[in-house]
């Protein structure tokens, strides 16, 4: 039992999962029990596969040792080169082929630039976001076209599934590629990879891990799963805006670090980013429907994100120094 | 002799530049509050290109990095201004910010004209010389008084108004609008129960409907939500899924954009204010035009508060295609 509790302490996404647990309740009771509601979660869970995603990416790709602040420009990306290929006659399976294809070569740009010309992927990153989204706005001529919702198989991305009609078809795919990502993290040599190269590069490539092909493979998953959940939220809003993701990459990044994810690599799950992005969508949702002063949200998501690291590191701490008995 | 040929010289180049300079291009600058990304400013892009190709000038409209920006706004001023253009027109999204470098534009000689926002204090505020634009607190106004016609005619009243980007002249003063409007309302209905309340919306379509959505189900006796952008479009697609009708809660705001115009037919929307954004990018150029040739001095233009209802949907969105409405 000790054994247990002292690794549970040590999980990194420990901190978020109480924290999570405690508002959840919090809101629960201020909401006069609105905020557990059939209408709130089926929005919630309409909304969190395609924060989720860009959080599952981002969370690999930081275990890996790398950033990627471009993924809220991709996110607006994909769809629009999906749109605009469909506005041009193209059907709608090679325009989200080609769509999720321009975001693995952005990624694939991300990560060669920043290992052939060794600058931080910060750096590499933060130019893309600029120029992704300048290249939204202009194949998209300033203004969305308008998308033939006949031409797409709604049932196969957006529509409402499962029990009651709770979850949309896209809350499926999330799940499944989450479970694929953390499957490919924790079971496969692949996974082994990703964590020593975020862990410590000089060791990783000394084991003749191949570094730079995985840090490359992270950076396409990345931009890949950011694209795939812009297409979510544009099927599911009706509208290729070329402003939506803005301001997503922060969100992001503060996912992965809520859930325990280490800014240095080498730390992290994949249930950790995922636990991180619903603490802010609950956080954003929780206090209006709590009626707090709305002006509040970006304080709260800030303090979250403190109390959650200080929390994980003070639980590891708590862990470590917990003494239990070595089995003979 | 010598000296009667070096004369005809001058006088044959200065009367050659004198020609050149009065063929030369009118040069002036557009510097906006907005990232590219924003739909709504595409439309004065092109009515200010539209007006550019008829003055054969050269423009240049220059977005911000972040939308919203003011410094990277008044750098962007800066930046033009020591091009040395004719003109220089802008949005004037703070009321302080802009002053310092409006007053050098003016000292230099450059035509200034403020466009789609200006200074709460009008023309006191600062050296600008003209504003096209709406009014934003009438624009509010009448948002709410178009609205209130389709108000419950018995029962207590709550609505819910949207503050796109607190802190933001643009937002703030049309949210003050609607709120001044309901007071108003208020008083002249004394006898209803009439409340209202503000919240930050967000400039971000699904935010915007999860926050609105998160609203109405803490607060379902909510009959109306105003928006001081065109985000609610996003509302209705949530009234949708939770299989609302039409008009059970009333939907209004500013800009038409595609989606906005289409939740309009659906019935989700029953008023829009247009700003008529073309007009705003086509009249100041315009204007500069005729200050440069003609000599006339740069006024305000209102450019409106019409109200869009879903019976003028169809005749807008065919212009809405060509990037004009």
């Amino acid at each position: 039992m000790r054994r247990m509790l002292k690794l549970s302490l040590q999980k990194p996404e420990m901190a978020a999962s109480l924290l999570l647990l405690l508002l959840v309740v919090f809101f629960q009771i201020r909401s006069d029990l609105v905020f557990l509601s059939y209408d709130n979660m089926r929005g919630m869970l309409g909304y969190l596969p395609e924060v989720g995603l860009v959080a599952v990416g981002v969370t690999l790709l930081m275990i890996c040792g790398e950033f990627d602040l471009s993924v809220g420009s991709v996110f607006a990306l994909m769809p629009m080169v999906m749109a605009v290929t469909m506005l041009g006659g193209w059907g709608f399976w090679p325009a989200t082929g080609f769509g999720l294809l321009t975001c693995a070569l952005v990624g694939f740009l991300n990560g060669w630039i920043t290992i052939k010309f060794a600058i931080p992927s910060f750096i590499t990153t933060l130019g893309m976001l600029f120029m992704a989204r300048s290249i939204t706005v202009v194949i998209s001529g300033g203004f969305p076209p308008r998308l033939n919702m006949a031409e797409i198989p709604e049932h196969l991305f957006i529509s409402y599934v499962g029990p009651g009609d709770l979850f949309r078809a896209s809350f499926l795919w999330f799940v499944a590629i989450s479970i694929l990502v953390s499957l490919l993290l924790a079971k496969t040599n692949f996974g082994n990879w990703v964590r020593a190269t975020g862990g410590y590069l000089p060791a990783a490539e000394a084991l003749g891990i191949p570094a730079n092909k995985v840090k490359i493979a992270c950076f396409m998953i990345c931009s890949v799963l950011a694209g795939l959940a812009g297409l979510f939220q544009v099927l599911r809003l009706g509208s290729p805006l070329p402003s939506i993701g803005e301001g997503l990459e922060l969100q992001a990044v503060a996912a992965a670090v809520i859930g325990g994810t280490a800014l240095a690599g080498g730390i992290g799950s994949i249930i950790g980013g995922i636990i991180g992005a619903v603490l802010i969508r609950v956080i954003d949702n929780g206090m209006v429907m709590s009626q707090v002063d709305s002006n509040w949200f970006k304080f709260a998501v800030g303090a979250l994100t403190i109390l959650a690291v200080v929390g994980n590191s003070w639980l590891r701490k708590r862990g470590r120094a917990m003494k239990v008995e070595v089995e003979k | 002799m010598k000296n009667f040929k070096r004369l005809a010289l001058v006088a044959l180049l200065s009367t050659v530049s004198g020609a050149a300079l009065a063929q030369e291009k009118l040069d002036m600058a557009f510097t906006v509050h907005s990232a590219s990304s924003n739909v709504f400013w595409q439309a004065v892009q092109k009515g200010y290109e539209d007006a550019c190709a008829k003055i054969d000038a050269t423009c240049q409209m220059v977005y911000v990095q972040t939308d919203g920006s003011i410094q990277e706004q008044v750098a962007n001023m800066e930046a033009a201004l020591a091009r040395g253009p004719d003109a220089l027109i802008t949005s004037i999204v703070d009321n302080a910010a802009f002053d310092d470098v409006i007053k050098r534009a003016r000292d230099a000689g450059v035509i200034v004209i403020a466009a789609n926002v200006d200074d709460l204090e009008g023309a006191a505020g600062n050296a600008r010389q003209a504003f096209i634009g709406q009014g934003f607190v009438a624009a509010g106004k009448s948002l709410g008084r178009a609205q209130s016609a389709n108000f419950p005619a018995e029962g207590p009243i709550r609505v819910l108004v949207g503050v796109s980007a607190p802190g933001q002249n643009w937002s703030e003063q049309r949210a003050l609008g609607v709120m001044n409007f309901l007071d108003e309302y208020k008083a002249a209905n004394p006898t209803r129960d009439i409340k209202y309340e503000r919240i930050d919306s967000g400039t971000d379509l699904a935010v915007v409907s999860d926050r609105i959505g998160a609203y109405l189900l803490a607060n379902p006796e909510t009959n109306a939500y105003f928006d001081t952008g065109f985000w609610h479009a996003g509302v209705a697609r949530v009234l949708a899924d939770r299989g609302i009708a039409p008009g059970k809660v009333l939907l209004g705001g500013f800009d038409l954009v595609p989606e906005v115009l289409e939740q309009m037919k659906a019935g989700y929307v029953q008023v829009q204010v247009d700003q008529q954004p073309y007009m705003q990018g086509f009249m100041p150029a315009m204007q500069v035009y005729l200050a440069k040739t003609v000599g006339l001095a740069p006024s305000d233009v209102d450019t409106g508060q019409g109200i869009v209802t879903p019976g003028m949907v169809d005749a807008i969105m065919e212009m809405s295609a060509k990037g004009m409405r």
